[in-house]
């Protein structure tokens, strides 16, 4: 038996060629720092040193470590934190942290090479995004990391510790924060599932006793629907645990099954011929998932198109006699076009994975989820449990972006798994998996008319809006254009094409991205055209207080007021400046609640909630330090754990105006009862009076429900739902009935300067600087502000310039399930990035913050192809704008 | 997911160090039985004889070949392509010849549900399929674009390759002339890449190499060139060009050559010869766009090769 050193340690090498280092490290060693996300060497999160140099684990055989010395990022900080961890510390280098520790190690190397030929000089951007690039980050912490790699390198942090401004950063830089994949128990299994191989088929026949002949496997379960129908390539047939993940793999594949094959359509253009199989019959329409936040109104079905759903259509008869008589007088103000998106996966670093356990009978399921609560809710509901004897946890989370919004076949499969086998089963699922059946944004095609009346207001708009939803239903793309730009008359049609793909899910602002794609170029084109500075137009057209402010920002920046007119340049690299906006709900959780108590001196917020890389956690420890006067590393936070006060889903943006008013009623109930119980007031004219009441407190505890927001709000600060009048309450109230969602007053929102050079010679798009101011109200903590504004930014980017699933449209196979194929920015295609903050606007929420997640990510995509139409005079419009497309249509304007 | 589409039994396959083996094998793509290879003295490293020859083990890493100074000095195209090629982390585990010896990185091929050519299957998916990074130069039954590298750069440097069965094999020897859409290359069973010689290095000579991605770095190549030139007194005296990313095997770009030798580097004739570039091009579907790119990619390289 051979062996290799790691981290300072001798350990065995297993004889099994097939064994990856990976494996060893993270089942054989337990040290989970090091993170299997890609599996081809793409994203580096598995990166470990070995002799010194960084290589991926996942590609590396076991045995060629044989006799060489692999150090984790556990060997790297273990005594002493390296100045990288710090740096990444201090400059908020992170979210959600499944990337962190391979950025880690890597940078580690890096920047210990650095040092050794070149002292404290400071590497250029391009020589850290070179050292960097073989690793990818899905939240976008790019822009921290640079500086973070930059600053150690520089001797920055070669000094004492450091206090980060993210609460659970050290966990992430040192590799202990435990993610559900990192959950081991003893006798744990690994639970795998077997998936359809045909978009849309009838399982007539299906035997699992060879699965559970198969040495190693204590459980084989049925996963069909009653109607033993599969409607997508991936849709799960049946599942096994087994004491490892080869056993379990050998055991589906053991498993007998006949589909009788069913006539199939594959995305928007099959699905909707007149002709194209029917996905669901109407007795199984309910079978289908839902791509949206909150529930949907009813409505029509035909064939597998589902609308249109119109009710935010304001005159719609009109806007189509005014388009057509606009149309046959050559109006030249009138813009019409056709926008088409892709589908974007959310391609979080961290699988879908979910660890359940029985112990008598109570369940305790670990679940990379975003939603604590609401997934124990379910739960219980689906099993008949009480809500005390399941318990979900999820102290870390690789991210979600909306796809682990609800109870997730992964979780159910785990729990079903667990409770057959009588022991602890993970399911964890591949990249494959990951990147094709857990959900995504719709691509989607847009049809766009938008007409100016003669004094320049904006007349008529209208918007149909297809999205390819596959299995599921419930897209909201036009009829967010309600809600901005207000216009005589709107006709906004939104029409879901059901077909045999996986199901979409919700994605970080839900149908906004795509809207913005299409309204907000279309925008842009009516100011070319009407010969209007195109921040100026929107400014006249948009009358929403905290975006004038932003417009007032925006029109102000140096980048915006040089920019050159509309296809002014003719060589081969051309610069362009682009703008475009923003805005999504401001949404809270009625019935969240948080506990703040005094224990043992120290103070303690408690809800259940979790953080997915969003912050909050730190948005939870920065309000009740700063009430106290502390410092937030004096507080504790407890989160990620159902048993705790019933606290918000993180979707939605909806977390920190959900908690912080509470927590702020709670807060003041807190200080009354420690002010009461002190028996010695403090020192008059303390530093930290509270410290020492704190420190003489008996233990005290105070939890206060969500308030009401308060009615009087700033001028012109409305729900964004009273335009709609009596429709938008019923919506509204549907929300908070059906989705316990409350929408409202005031809107977040974003508009972004965005400036690219496009090589018209390759089709290549580079994103120089990304300006985003965003009105949100006041910053608890805002160093994670800017990291989620800046992520936000990137992940525009990728959605702008690379994203995009790729399938058979024969089979349905999803081609692009690895990360190869599906493309998401690197660190090298960071722009330079500037956060403009406005913080009024939300005086009427209690705190008066409001979530960012959402919104920062809505105007990108439409900001980068504006600023290409300025660079080139090509306006581009279908997403992602590829270097294919690029030529193309440079060709065709060169032919023109 | 189970493997599908996968034939029973496969052929044994050398591992050396298993950059590209290790994510077949991982999702069932690959199931024949694993041969490890290890490096011998005259099989890694960097060999220079009296003239100034170099002559490359098979299992020099990537990251050494990019790093080395002489070797950058001598054969300049070697060194940058192996700069530009994957990740830092794989270029410092993977070896030359796993790199010209890698298989298709084709969606459909690397799907173990799917039956391809390379897979034993009847036909490619991806022909009548999903072909976008597919080839421009449909030259065989299979229309993935071969994934090395390192091969069109050993192109146009017109390097032979040593074998544990043959030796002076050319770049087309070696992988052939893609009309076998099921292999990747043409080495026969238990044969297994030594080394490559590079013949002399020229006087004066520059070269370059640039790859067209949508991303700034690690993505595979949409087209993919290395090109070299001695240019004298205003003249090419000397060129030659391979491309990737646009045919079954690396393709040398004997029209941009003719129409530059001997001929003044001026900008009409440097835009005249990359137009040339997509002399005999057979695109696919989706593919045209790859036609663009590779004009504009050698178009940049002559560019920066010109005085």
């Amino acid at each position: 038996m051979s062996t290799m050193t790691i981290n300072g340690r001798l350990a065995p090498l297993p004889d099994d060629p097939d064994a990856l280092l990976v494996d060893v490290v993270r089942d054989a060693l337990d040290l989970t720092g090091t993170k299997l996300v890609c599996g081809a060497g793409v994203c580096g999160a598995c990166t470990v040193l070995v002799d010194g140099a960084p290589a991926v684990s996942c590609l590396m055989p076991a045995r060629s470590a044989a006799n060489r010395n692999v150090t984790t990022v556990e060997g790297i900080g273990a005594a002493k934190l390296h100045p990288v961890q710090k740096a990444f510390m201090a400059h908020d280098a992170l979210q959600c942290g499944f990337c962190t520790p391979g950025f880690i190690v890597e940078a580690v190397a890096f920047h210990d090479r650095w040092r050794a030929t070149k002292g404290t000089a400071v590497p250029s951007r391009e020589e850290i995004g070179g050292a960097l690039s073989g690793h990818l980050c899905r939240c976008g912490a790019y822009d921290g990391i640079f500086r973070a790699v930059a600053d150690a390198c520089a001797g920055r942090f070669d000094g004492s510790d450091i206090l980060p401004p993210r609460m659970e950063a050290r966990d992430k830089v040192t590799g202990s924060a435990k993610y559900t994949v990192d959950i081991h128990h003893d006798g744990q299994l690994e639970g795998v599932i077997l998936r359809s191989p045909f978009a849309h088929a009838r399982i007539n026949e299906l035997d699992l006793a060879p699965a559970r002949a198969v040495a190693g496997v204590s459980a084989a379960i049925p996963l069909l629907g009653d109607d033993r129908i599969v409607r997508y390539v991936g849709e799960p047939i049946a599942a096994v645990a087994a004491r490892d993940r080869r056993t379990a793999l050998a055991a589906i594949a053991a498993i007998k099954f006949k589909g009788e094959p069913l006539p199939s359509a594959v995305g928007l253009d099959e699905a909707r011929k007149a002709d194209a199989p029917v996905v669901f019959e109407k007795s199984a329409r309910k079978k289908a998932g839902n791509v949206s936040e909150g529930g949907g109104a009813p409505a029509a079905w035909k064939g597998n198109v589902r609308g249109p759903s119109a009710a935010f259509s304001k005159k719609p008869k009109k806007v189509r006699s005014w388009v057509d008589g606009a149309r046959a007088a050559n109006n030249p103000l009138l813009v019409e076009g056709i926008f088409r998106t892709g589908t974007q996966q959310h391609a979080c670093l961290e699988p879908h994975a979910a660890v359940a356990r029985f112990d008598g009978d109570r369940l305790t399921v670990h679940v990379s989820t975003q939603a604590v609560f609401h997934v124990m809710e379910m739960i219980a509901k689906r099993y008949k449990f009480g809500h005390d004897k399941v318990r979900v946890i999820a102290d870390h989370v690789g991210g979600g972006f909306g796809s682990k919004a609800s109870l997730g076949v992964e979780t159910t499969t785990a729990i079903e798994l667990a409770r057959e086998a009588k022991a602890p089963v993970r399911v964890a699922y591949d990249r494959h998996e990951e990147l094709s059946v857990t959900g995504y944004r719709p691509a989607t095609e847009m049809k766009i008319a938008l007409l100016p009346s003669e004094q320049g207001e904006l007349k008529a708009l209208s918007l149909t809006a297809y999205a390819d939803t596959g299995a599921a239903t419930n897209s909201t793309i036009a009829a967010l254009a309600r809600l901005i730009y207000p216009a005589e008359a709107k006709e906004l049609a939104d029409f879901d094409v059901i077909s045999n793909l996986p199901a979409g899910a919700p994605f970080r602002g839900p149908g906004g991205p795509p809207m913005a794609f299409a309204l907000e170029q279309a925008i842009d084109e009516a100011a070319l055209r009407m010969k209007l500075d195109p921040i100026a137009l929107r400014k006249r057209w948009d009358p929403d207080p905290n975006r004038q402010r932003l417009y007032d920002w925006a029109s102000s920046l140096d980048v915006w007021r040089n920019r050159k007119p509309v296809a002014a340049q003719s060589g081969r690299y051309r610069r362009g400046v682009g703008v475009a906006t923003g805005y999504w709900l401001y949404l809270w959780q009625p019935g969240s609640k948080v506990e703040v108590a005094v224990k043992g001196g120290r103070l303690v917020a408690s809800t259940a909630t979790q953080d997915i890389g969003t912050g909050t956690r730190t948005v939870i420890a920065n309000t009740l330090a700063r009430e106290f006067g502390l410092e937030p590393h004096e507080v504790e936070v407890r989160i990620g754990d159902s048993r705790l006060p019933e606290g918000p889903g993180s979707g939605g943006s909806r977390v920190t105006a959900s908690v912080i008013p509470p927590m702020l009623l709670a807060i003041e109930q807190l200080k009354t009862a420690i002010q009461q119980s002190t028996k010695r007031q403090p020192v008059p004219g303390s530093n930290a009076p509270w410290r020492e009441m704190l420190a003489a407190s008996p233990d005290l505890a105070v939890s206060s429900v969500r308030p009401e927001d308060s009615r009087r709000m700033a001028p012109g600060i409305e729900s964004p739902l009273k335009q709609v009048g009596l429709l938008g309450w019923i919506f509204g109230w549907m929300m908070r009935r059906f989705s316990n969602l409350a929408i409202g007053a005031g809107v977040p929102s974003s508009v972004q300067v965005v400036e690219v050079e496009v090589d018209t010679w390759l089709g290549h798009v580079r994103v120089v600087s990304v300006h985003t101011g965003i009105a949100v109200g006041k910053v608890v903590a805002p160093a994670l502000a800017h990291s989620q504004a800046a992520g936000a930014v990137i992940q525009g980017i990728g959605y702008a310039l690379y994203e995009a699933r790729e399938v058979d449209s024969r089979t349905g196979d999803v081609l692009s399930g690895g990360m190869e194929d599906y493309r998401i920015p690197g660190i090298a295609d960071t722009p330079m990035i500037d956060v403009h903050f406005d913080q009024g606007g939300f005086d009427h929420v209690l705190g008066g913050s409001v979530g960012i997640g959402e919104v920062a990510t809505v105007p990108t995509s439409p900001a980068v192809a504006n600023a290409i139409c300025n660079a080139t005079g090509v306006r581009l419009t279908e997403l992602p704008l590829r270097p294919d497309r690029l030529v193309a249509a440079l060709k065709g304007r060169a032919a023109a | 997911m189970t493997p599908t589409a996968v034939t029973a039994m496969q052929p044994s396959e050398f591992r050396a160090a298993g950059t590209d083996l290790s994510e077949r094998r991982r999702s069932g793509v690959s199931t024949g039985p694993l041969i490890d290879i290890s490096a011998a003295s005259d099989t890694i490293g960097m060999h220079w004889d009296a003239d100034g020859r170099a002559r490359l083990g098979a299992f020099t890493t990537i990251a050494a070949i990019a790093s080395d100074v002489r070797l950058a000095a001598a054969y300049p195209g070697i060194a940058v392509s192996a700069q530009g090629l994957a990740t830092p982390q794989i270029r410092h585990l993977a070896t030359l010849g796993g790199n010209l010896a890698q298989r298709s990185r084709c969606w459909y091929f690397r799907n173990p549900h799917i039956a391809c050519l390379k897979k034993g299957g009847s036909d490619c998916p991806a022909r009548s399929g999903n072909h976008l990074y597919h080839v421009a130069f449909d030259l065989g039954p299979c229309v993935a674009p071969h994934p090395s590298t390192m091969a069109a750069a050993l192109l146009a440097y017109e390097a032979t390759v040593t074998t544990n069965q043959r030796s002076s094999l050319t770049i087309g020897d070696l992988l052939g002339d893609g009309s076998n859409g099921g292999a990747d290359n043409a080495l026969q069973p238990g044969e297994m890449i030594k080394s490559v010689e590079l013949p002399s290095p020229l006087q004066g000579e520059r070269a370059l190499y640039k790859r067209a991605i949508s991303r700034t770095h690690a993505e595979w190549p949409l087209v993919e060139v290395c090109a070299r030139a001695v240019v004298k007194d205003g003249t090419f005296q000397f060129v030659r060009l391979a491309a990737g990313g646009i045919a079954p095997v690396p393709l040398r770009l004997h029209a941009v050559e003719a129409a530059l030798q001997d001929r003044k580097a001026t900008a009409a004739a440097l835009a005249n010869a990359a137009g040339q570039a997509t002399s005999g091009a057979k695109p696919l579907p989706m593919t045209g766009y790859k036609l663009d790119l590779l004009k504009g990619v050698v178009h940049d390289l002559l560019e920066g090769l010109a005085p």
